[in-house]
């Protein structure tokens, strides 16, 4: 039992610590805005200074541009990234789909997009949800029918983070419009630069351009494009879901928002007074320190599980739900705290903390949306890791 | 990091199950708790038996030599056996006197802690039922070879089992740490309270009692450090223990949601029920987390104040939530008296304010963050 970082996990905390250090703009607070050029520059300036520092994929294997470190090395890595606010980190290829075309890709697939990926010099988007499936994803209608060499693709996917700065989108297509709804399902890899994608911009309640609605009219996909088994998208594609769900990214913002409370608490240019309910607030605080830390621990586990050879499900999915819940409870109080300074926006005059927490907490209501919303991840704790019954 | 138990603490897991489930069961969680004094008697001599007593005592003393981790893991299961036996109470006192006690008292006492003769028990909370424990009301007065003490101490588990009691009390106007005898002592009288925990607690008062001065174990700066060590051990172990105790009531509510059938199949089908049962679980695992957090930053020396308290502060806001939700789950069959889920509940509340509530770890924890 050990709940420090090893020698090891501390010397690369604090590499990496350092390199960020010289990287991020001087004055850099985050959130990243990846519809602003500037940020856009400083996602792909990090993420080239990543793959230098083979970082960016640490946790592939070797033959594929990784360095092999355990999935705990790489809850460290996204932890610290989370904490800075540091944008660059391609979740998309990374953790999603270079993980899947390892496991089911075929040989040419991997030789063609892994080292890309590695070296930092492509975006991927997720081609998931659509206007019509959501969390029952296994409903999916847009089409793709075979023609000679090609899919052509028709339909229409939706929330799409990262489409208008993505390069190729993995995505979910009914190949067998006969078969059961999991049955029918293949995993494709298009060409956002295709003819025939349209990226519409969908703007965020925070009034951010973060993610999109895509557009596929008749996009012709090469048949190569396919990854493992034609109607076997399903289990393909779920395995990118399974990749995806860890808190640990909450956890870092959580830990970052909470520090600036404390910070902004104890500056004597506070503009509110919180003498009279300074026991309250301290009390409120330890709370909310207590929350983060026990959600820090969950996604620690769920690596160190993972890095035996495990795969926790449920677990997974109890991180997700500790650390989205601990991180908006954080963002709740911050606004709370300040007052009526909370609902400024960035770039009000008088705003304190620049606005941040608003604007995060807008931000955020995603968090316990995305990847599988609050609710299903309950289903899959009490299914998965309870065995409580289906029906 | 590593979340793994060592072999020692899966042994220790293991051997802890087995005895909890063959010999204190349920029944005689009810038969204590309904003040079945010899039960509660054999059950604590079974323990001793294995060693339970002297748990943490060093080999050295004739104890098993374990670290405070491994208690943890130990009393984990106590905790979801909801077993009434001092095994918390034997282990932090030991260590408080095995860290602060003069060569006489250790090499006195602590081999007779590992063999179950002695068995002493915390007595430190007073009527103002503080955990801060810098100004205590007992008061004693030197006498040359004696120290004279008036006073009360409230709350003191297992009283009826423990031979002598670890007291703080102000001597001679400075805060102090002494060892009392309590058996069969005429100057010590014990008041047994009717607690909800289904254990024995206590108020003893001390009636001008003479005690030896060499059972003081520790005076001044060195007593405030020893309270401030009890205090934290005990509140590692009581969250370990409610833990144990909110695993427990998640597995009973599981299979109760996984049998019981209503509108033609079993509860656990509908979405209502496996929210509940996966925030409790999800609850409980948290809790672990930060118990085993404070426990393995803990060593003979020191330990992170601020784990101890995200720990108590955690057991003792959400156990009881969860006990509360496995009710809910349950329906009417768990609000009955032949039911054992209230004895979980009863138990939840009681521990929940031991050696220190959310409140009084908030606002240790707040200090600690620099507030």
């Amino acid at each position: 039992m050990r709940f420090e970082y090893s020698a090891e996990e501390s010397e690369f905390h604090s590499n990496l610590s350092r390199f960020l250090d010289e990287n991020l703009p001087a004055d850099w607070h985050g959130p990243p805005d990846e519809s602003r050029d500037d940020h856009w520059q400083i996602y792909q300036d990090i993420r080239r200074g990543l793959a230098d520092n083979r970082w960016l994929v640490m946790s592939w294997p070797s033959e594929f541009g990784g360095s092999d470190a355990s999935p705990l090395m790489n809850t460290i890595f996204a932890e610290e990234m989370a904490y800075r606010r540091a944008p660059g980190h391609d979740r998309f290829g990374t953790r999603m789909i270079g993980p899947t075309l390892m496991r089911f890709g075929n040989d040419e697939q991997k030789a063609k997009y892994l080292p890309a990926i590695a070296n930092g010099e492509f975006q991927w988007c997720q081609g998931y949800s659509e206007p019509n499936s959501g969390s029952d994803l296994a409903s999916l209608q847009t089409r793709a029918v075979s023609d000679g060499d090609t899919f052509i693709v028709n339909g229409t996917k939706v929330w799409t983070t990262l489409a208008h700065r993505a390069d190729m989108m993995f995505m979910l297509v009914r190949t067998d419009p006969e078969a059961a709804p999991h049955k029918g399902i293949s995993l494709i890899l298009a060409d956002m630069h295709a003819p025939g994608v349209q990226v519409n911009p969908i703007i965020n309640m925070a009034g951010g351009h973060s993610f999109n609605q895509v557009v596929f009219d008749n996009v012709k996909v090469p048949k190569e494009n396919l990854v493992g088994e034609l109607n076997d998208g399903w289990r393909v594609g779920m395995t990118v879901l399974n990749f995806e769900r860890s808190g640990i990214d909450y956890v870092g913002w959580a830990r970052r928002a909470l520090n600036e409370i404390i910070e902004w608490l104890s500056n004597d240019d506070c503009p509110i007074d919180f003498s009279g309910q300074y026991s309250e607030v301290r009390s409120r605080i330890a709370e909310l320190d207590t929350e983060v830390q026990s959600a820090r621990f969950m996604c620690y586990d769920v690596a160190w599980r993972q890095g035996r050879g495990d795969i926790p499900i449920a677990e997974a999915s109890m991180s997700k739900l500790s650390a989205t819940e601990a991180y908006v409870a954080v963002l709740n109080y911050g606004l709370e705290l300040l007052g009526m300074y909370g609902s400024l926006e960035p770039g009000s005059e008088d705003s304190e903390l620049q606005g941040r927490f608003l604007k995060m907490r807008l931000f955020y209501t995603s968090g316990p949306i995305l990847a599988g919303t609050t609710e299903i991840q309950k289903n899959i704790i009490a299914q998965r890791g309870l065995a409580l019954p289906r029906k | 990091m590593d979340f793994g138990l060592s072999e020692t603490q899966e042994l220790i897991r293991s051997t802890a199950r087995d005895f909890f489930a063959t010999s204190a069961g349920a029944e005689i969680v009810r038969n204590v708790a309904d003040g079945d004094e010899d039960a509660a008697k054999k059950l604590w001599d079974e323990a001793v038996a294995l060693g339970w007593s002297g748990f943490t005592v060093p080999e050295v003393f004739g104890g098993t030599g374990f670290s405070f981790e491994d208690l943890i893991v130990l009393v984990e299961e106590a905790g979801a056996a909801l077993t009434p036996i001092p095994i918390v109470e034997s282990s932090i006192t030991s260590s408080v006197l095995d860290k602060y006690a003069d060569e006489e008292i250790k090499s006195e006492l602590l081999p007779q802690i590992a063999i179950g003769e002695v068995l002493i028990t915390p007595a430190v909370v007073e009527k103002d039922a503080s955990w801060d424990l810098s100004t205590p009301l007992v008061a004693g007065t030197s006498t040359g070879s004696d120290v004279v003490l008036t006073g009360e101490k409230r709350f003191v588990n297992f009283a009826n089992l423990a031979t002598h009691a670890l007291v703080s009390a102000t001597i001679d106007d400075e805060l102090a740490v002494i060892l009392v005898p309590i058996w069969n002592n005429e100057g010590v009288s014990k008041t047994a309270l009717k607690s909800t925990a289904g254990i024995s607690i206590s108020n003893l008062t001390f009636n001008e009692v003479a005690v030896a001065s060499s059972n003081v174990v520790a005076t001044g700066k060195s007593a405030k450090s020893a309270m401030s060590d009890l205090v934290s051990l005990g509140a590692v172990a009581r969250s370990a223990q409610l833990a144990g105790l909110g695993r427990k009531v998640v597995e009973v509510t599981t299979e109760y949601a996984q049998s019981r059938e209503q509108f033609g199949k079993p509860i656990g089908t509908f979405q209502a029920i496996q929210h509940y049962l996966a925030e409790m679980a999800t609850t409980v695992k948290q809790v672990n987390h930060l118990v085993y957090a404070a426990a393995s930053s803990s060593s003979q020396d020191s330990y992170s104040a601020e784990y101890v308290s995200r720990a108590k502060i955690a057991a003792s806001e959400k156990i009881p939530e969860v006990c509360w939700k496995a009710h809910q789950s349950h329906g009417a069959i768990g609000f009955t008296w032949e039911h054992d889920l209230h004895l979980y509940t009863r138990r939840a509340i009681a521990w929940k304010t031991d050696y220190g509530d959310s409140t009084f770890h908030k606002h240790n924890l707040s200090r600690l963050l620099g507030l």
